[in-house]
């Protein structure tokens, strides 16, 4: 599948223009201010969750990484939640707790390694029953592993990945509507604000067009 | 929120000094000769077409971007405003008591201009889901705005008929002139009344200046009526009003102004808030129309009946 190519666009450069106001400036600035080690997680659930994180949103080698498991790390070590929750599901935090402590027994269990240690076919393997509920293992502490993993592997990690700002970039995101917004809301129709999407053998066009996005 | 308390001062000053000027000038008039008064007329005619040219012409400009030149017609009102705006400003400096044939066709082709784009944004607004709803009226092209473009164009021709008609006593479409220009200038004010009343709805009436162009121009437009139908006589009141609204449509600038700095971002955003908040140039045209009706009221206060 082809996707949308943003070729030259980065939402960052956007930080000191109009488009950005202090409050976007803090948020981003603190978002990506995100240390890389675990604060809420103990080292042992740190590999377990990095090596999720790189299951689920396997990331380019040749670009900077977006620190996936730093930013579900902090999201929990601030305990800010969503507003809902599915009933079947503990509290987050200790959903992540339980599924994370499961999921490398569940591999030790099947290879004599934890999660982290394991290849790659093997993860997806274990993964993928993880998807399917067929996993039963008692350290479940009853949680349904299909249901932690559609919301709270998948929501979380995915939901995190476009939290940065680089993701944005990729897909040719403005970043917060505030206190720019839209003008031309009509499909099709591109505010100079945003990002250029390159049609095929015109990609120098969006280049231009987004090296003066502001 | 400094923006907003500047552009407050300088509405104030602005409402300050129009005040004093409408004190001081009243509802007097300026005394000239009778073939002065003609030619001057049709001259005030050229220089009010040559206002709504260029608030048609900055007004379509900025909407037009907006709407990214989707449909190259969309390019049409620039130039002919553009043109319309030139022969204006020729035709108010040129005191010839006859047609100029190219400003004559200037201003034809303006006002046919302004019957086609009002019929394109009819259409733009019926091709749209809902037809015709109010969400359609707000939001698609703007139903009245090549209204603008008509009446530069209508303004300015009569003003090139006027100069053909004698010194003495000149008539256009069987009545006295002053009389036939009066009708022009109100029926002017009152299309764009529609115009402005349906956007000041839009915009919730939420400053309650805002209701001032809906009250100011219509009684400004039946004092004209008045003036055009009843016996010619002096008329102080319909002079004083018709400087308000010409004052009202200038002070509105900067009340627009004022609404692009309370946007989001304020005028430091201004390549979103000019678009997307009130348009700038579209208060003077009450201005043009007011000017062009003191213009034919001096002509009717001339006349004998």
């Amino acid at each position: 599948m082809n996707l949308p190519r943003y070729p030259d666009y980065d939402v960052m450069e956007k930080r000191d223009t109009p488009s950005w106001d202090e409050v976007t400036r803090n948020v981003i600035d603190e978002r990506l201010a995100t240390p890389d080690d675990p604060h809420f997680f103990d080292a042992v659930e740190w590999r377990a969750l990095c090596a999720l994180c790189a299951c689920i949103v396997p990331q380019d080698q040749r670009r900077p990484a977006v620190p996936l498991a730093a930013f579900v790390d902090a999201r929990l070590a601030k305990n800010t939640g969503d507003g809902y929750r599915d009933a079947r599901l503990p509290p987050m935090r200790d959903a992540w707790r339980i599924g994370l402590r499961a999921l490398d027994a569940e591999s030790r269990a099947r290879h004599e390694l934890p999660f982290a240690s394991i290849d790659d076919e093997a993860r997806h393997a274990l993964l993928t029953d993880m998807q399917q509920g067929r996993l039963d293992g008692a350290e479940w502490c009853g949680m349904p592993p299909a249901v932690f993993f559609t919301e709270r592997v998948l929501h979380d990690i995915c939901g995190m990945y476009y939290a940065h700002p680089r993701a944005w970039s990729e897909i040719g995101f403005g970043g917060p509507a505030n206190p720019r917004g839209y003008v031309r809301m009509v499909a099709n129709r591109r505010d100079p604000w945003e990002a250029a999407e390159a049609k095929p053998g015109h990609e120098e066009k969006a280049q231009k067009e987004n090296r003066r996005v502001r | 929120m400094t923006q907003t308390r500047t552009i407050d001062i300088a509405i104030g000053c602005a409402i300050a000094a129009a005040g004093l000027a409408l004190v001081r000038l009243g509802g007097r008039k300026a005394h000239r000769s009778a073939v002065q008064t003609h030619i001057d007329t049709a001259r005030t005619f050229n220089r009010s077409s040559a206002l709504l040219a260029l608030s048609v012409l900055t007004d379509s400009a900025m909407e037009h971007y907006r709407g990214s030149f989707e449909n190259p017609a969309m390019y049409t009102p620039l130039v002919v405003s553009t043109v319309s705006l030139f022969a204006g400003l020729h035709g108010g400096s040129d005191n010839e008591p006859s047609r100029h044939p190219v400003r004559d066709a200037v201003y034809v082709s303006a006002a046919l201009a302004g019957v086609a784009g009002t019929g394109f944004h009819l259409y733009n607004i019926t091709k749209r889901p809902g037809r015709w709803s109010w969400h359609n009226l707000f939001y698609a092209a703007p139903i009245g705005a090549p209204m603008a473009l008509l009446l530069s164009g209508a303004l300015g021709a009569v003003s090139e008929r006027l100069r053909d008609e004698p010194a003495h006593e000149p008539r256009l479409f069987g009545m006295p002139a002053g009389g036939a220009l009066s009708l022009l200038a109100s029926a002017g004010l009152l299309g764009t009344l529609g115009e402005v009343a349906l956007l000041h709805f839009r915009g919730a009436f939420q400053n309650p200046v805002m209701y001032a162009p809906i009250v100011i121009p219509p009684i400004a437009s039946a004092l004209l009526i008045d003036a055009a139908l009843a016996r010619p006589r002096e008329h102080w009141f319909t002079r004083l009003w018709l400087r308000l609204t010409t004052a009202l449509g200038f002070i509105g600038v900067g009340f627009h102004a004022r609404g692009v700095a309370r946007a989001r971002g304020g005028w430091r955003n201004w390549s979103q808030n000019l678009f997307n908040g009130p348009p700038l140039p579209a208060p003077p045209s009450f201005s043009a129309l007011a000017l062009a009706g003191l213009a034919a009221l001096r002509l009717r206060e001339t006349e004998k009946k």
